[in-house]
């Protein structure tokens, strides 16, 4: 094994060798020492309430900003900028990496961009299919009829299968399209720096007022191209059908990404995002052999940009579908292959860290720090549900008699159990705010799934084992033997995303 | 935005704040430690748990009440010795004292408050002698040995029927069971028992008069149904027999005994008799010895204890006398 080999095996290991040794020594402690271990659970536990009291009060700002902006005429703030801005020059590229979606996805995702307040013919349109998938060319000539004429330019593209150096991935599809777009961007001789490029999950259903947000943010931003631009991602297309769980955790995932949009020193990309296409060319494109792209990404054009790299956030929704199945067993399966996705976001770590190590000019102090942030979310992530959830008994249970006899005893569940009550007013909270993100309520939708809506929240504690910690681990668990995940898309409903 | 980050960052210096503050106080209230404000200082102090069945009791810690009722805990107590007593309205109190150490607390967590008015129920006014209880038919046996009848009820006292008339001429009475099946009982006096079967047992094929096994030569000290509920085991004060509880019917001698008035409790799960007996050794000392008697309802053991009267009997335990 050479050096280098060696390195990335070594940085693969950390954050699932960390993960695992927290949880193991956690359990060790409980039994031999469980005086110890029950004053790390209730410190654990003190800094677990002052940490969701902080970011829910984050999370209460975000929501504000998030509606102040709701009604804003972005458009019209791009015509009022000044000229030497160039918002008449400026061009939307917008890629829809599509696996083997169907059209009852990719219809409902074409025709919100349609709606677009945005000029029509200064948006470029591209599908991206997969070669391999045996409907790709009849649902690009279906839709190629349909949509062809309502944006400046439309194309389909078709990702061969097995190409040298790539992976399944929609990384590497995406990244074939964008350089088919760039073809066609040289052929109608338009500046890189004029095009905004966004590549969006083949379910998401943008704003009308998406294009306009994403420019103006673009257009008065310092050192525009050093830059991602994200939006809120909701999971609102069909969230009155998807059942309780499902619904609980993808509201849950939109409020984190809220609360990361304002804490921007960490804020990374995330799903469905927008950039600079000179900056996506200069970096090279989307990894062609990595499954969470959309994150690596940003980071692709950090080390590029030598650590002067950031993500805007865009106080606006692009919607998309809550993961779900016909059962809830198999939508518990469904969601936690999801999150084991998204966890996978883990394989960030040894490469940011290993092209921290090559990359000279960022400070040491930034290397570190984000380095520490990206490890440091990963473990907890996997190990904080575990904690609270499991690992806050095993004292008592292991203690014994002895045990049992101290005041630390009788006074861990006490506190733990007061301080948890104390977080029910962050709960309030949570529930009131996933209220005021819900689409209108559809007809044939009872009126009881509004009290659902609120009576579902006492699931949180299963939920957050399930599609808390499990995911995390399993994923870390995964990259620590070198067992690399393949992209499998989300089942969401009768679709597959 | 900028402001949102400006925002941000006073919470984020506050939430450290609070929790570098808050964790020290919070472990050492965990720990049971106690911080006084004029010496500045922490002491580890011990916590008292009270638990009473009823709860909502009143506490009273070295004669000061205490602001919460049962269930409760009293916390930074300096370690020593401390009264306690709890009092509930219409119970009796709890008096007591408990001792206190540093980081340690001191469980009450089993104390019963007993209701001045027990709750006593009087079930009936009836003359009766003795009385079984059958849990599982959830049934009162009344032996009323004046009128020489045995009735029952349930176990509220309801529905009370006659169940046998004993023989006229029975006296004395000993002991008496109701056999498990349910359809007769015996009664016994030193030298007699009687096996009585209950009214309206025609369609089962049992006589309708009793059956007297007379034991004119010995004196009967206690009587067991069998598990079979058809033999009865005998002690008397020379022999362990058995014996059919059918007219004319013959003991069987399964063990002789030493000693008059030996102890004994059969055991209908394990079918096997425990009585006491004692026995003497070739140094002249007597032991009293346990033993334990299989007693199979197999015709096959039955007949072996017949050809072997002291084959299955097991001692438990030796003592020498005096023990």
């Amino acid at each position: 094994m050479n050096k280098r080999v060696f390195l990335r095996r070594a940085l693969e290991i950390i954050p699932g060798g960390l993960s695992w040794g927290v949880i193991i020594s956690l359990i060790l402690l409980s039994i031999v020492h469980p005086v110890a271990s029950a004053i790390i659970i209730i410190t654990f536990d003190f800094y677990w309430i002052i940490r969701t009291v902080y970011l829910t009060t984050l999370l209460i700002m975000a929501h504000h900003r998030l509606f102040q902006l709701r009604r804003e005429d972005w458009l019209q703030r791009c015509l009022g900028l000044p000229k030497d801005k160039g918002f008449l020059r400026l061009y939307q590229l917008i890629i829809f990496p599509v696996y083997n979606e169907g059209l009852e996805v990719l219809r409902p995702s074409l025709s919100a961009l349609s709606r677009s307040h945005y000029p029509e013919e200064r948006i470029i349109v591209v599908m991206a299919f997969e070669e391999r998938n045996i409907h790709a060319h009849d649902n690009a000539l279906i839709l190629e009829k349909e949509f062809a004429g309502r944006f400046g330019a439309y194309l389909s593209t078709f990702h061969p299968d097995g190409l040298s150096g790539e992976a399944r991935t929609k990384g590497a599809n995406a990244t074939w399209s964008a350089k088919a777009a760039r073809k066609f961007i040289d052929s109608r001789k338009i500046a890189y720096e004029d095009v905004i490029v966004s590549c969006f999950d083949a379910d998401t259903c943008v704003e009308p007022q998406y294009l306009g947000c994403l420019s103006y943010h673009f257009l008065t931003s310092d050192k525009k191209h050093q830059a991602s631009y994200q939006p809120m991602p909701v999971y609102n297309n069909n969230i009155w059908q998807a059942p309780s769980f499902a619904r609980l955790v993808e509201i849950s995932s939109s409020f984190c990404q809220l609360i990361e949009s304002m804490r921007l020193e960490k804020f990374v990309t995330f799903s469905s995002h927008s950039m600079s296409f000179k900056t996506l060319v200069e970096v090279d494109y989307w990894p062609t052999n990595m499954i969470s792209d959309d994150s690596v990404i940003y980071w692709k054009g950090y080390l590029h940009y030598n650590g002067d790299y950031r993500v805007v956030p865009l106080y606006i929704t692009v919607s998309m579908d809550v993961a779900y199945s016909s059962n809830i067993w198999r939508t518990i399966v469904v969601q936690y292959k999801q999150k084991r996705r998204w966890a996978w976001g883990v394989e960030n770590f040894p490469f940011v860290v290993d092209g921290f190590i090559k990359n000279k000019d960022i400070p040491l102090a930034n290397k570190l720090r984000r380095s520490f942030h990206l490890l440091e979310s990963h473990v907890t992530w996997a190990v904080w549900a575990f904690i609270l959830v499991v690992i806050g008994y095993l004292p008592i249970l292991f203690g014994g008699a002895f045990f049992s006899q101290m005041a630390i005893a009788y006074n861990l569940p006490k506190i733990t159990g007061l301080l948890f009550r104390f977080t029910l007013l962050t709960s309030l909270t949570w529930i009131f705010l996933s209220w005021t993100i819900l689409p209108p309520k559809p007809k044939g939708v009872s009126v009881f799934k509004n009290v659902l809506l609120v009576l579902e929240w006492v699931f949180v504690p299963f939920i957050i084992l399930i599609v808390g910690s499990f995911p995390a681990i399993d994923a870390q668990s995964r990259l620590m033997f070198a067992k690399y995940m393949e992209f499998n898309p989300t089942l969401k409903g009768d679709k597959v995303l | 935005m900028l402001n949102f980050q400006r925002i941000r960052g006073v919470l984020f210096y506050l939430s450290v704040f609070l929790f570098f503050a808050g964790l020290p106080l919070i472990i050492s209230f965990a720990l049971g430690y106690k911080f006084n404000a004029h010496t500045l200082k922490f002491s580890k102090t011990g916590l008292i748990f009270v638990k009473t069945q009823p709860d909502g009791a009143k506490i009273y810690l070295n004669g000061k009440l205490i602001p919460q009722r049962s269930p409760a805990s009293m916390q930074e107590l300096v370690p020593g010795v401390y009264k306690i007593s709890i009092e509930l309205a219409q119970h009796y109190p709890w008096k007591g004292e408990v001792d206190v150490e540093a980081g340690k607390v001191s469980r009450l967590d089993k104390v019963i408050l007993f209701p001045l008015r027990p709750n006593l129920q009087q079930l009936n006014q009836e003359r009766f002698s003795s009385f079984h209880i059958d849990t599982e038919k959830k049934l009162i046996y009344y032996l009323d040995r004046e009128n020489k009848v045995v009735y029952r009820s349930d176990l509220e006292a309801n529905n009370f029927e006659d169940v046998a008339s004993l023989p006229e001429k029975f006296t004395q009475i000993a002991g008496w069971q109701v056999c498990e099946d349910k359809r007769k009982l015996f009664v016994f006096n030193p030298h007699q028992i009687s096996v009585v079967f209950f009214d309206n047992q025609g369609d089962y094929g049992y006589p309708d008069y009793p059956v007297f096994l007379d034991y004119p030569q010995e004196k009967i000290a206690s009587v067991f149904w069998h598990s079979d509920s058809y033999h009865l085991i005998v002690l008397t004060d020379k022999h362990v027999q058995v014996i059919e509880s059918r007219p004319r019917a013959l003991p069987v001698n399964l063990v002789e005994l030493n000693k008059e008035g030996a102890a004994a409790f059969y055991d209908r799960q394990e079918n096997a008799l425990y009585f006491s007996d004692s026995q003497r050794s070739p140094d002249g000392s007597f032991y009293n010895n346990l033993y334990k008697l299989n007693l199979s309802t197999s015709s096959l053991l039955l007949e072996r204890l017949m050809a072997q009267p002291f084959k299955g009997v097991k001692s438990i335990r030796k003592e020498r006398p005096g023990e």
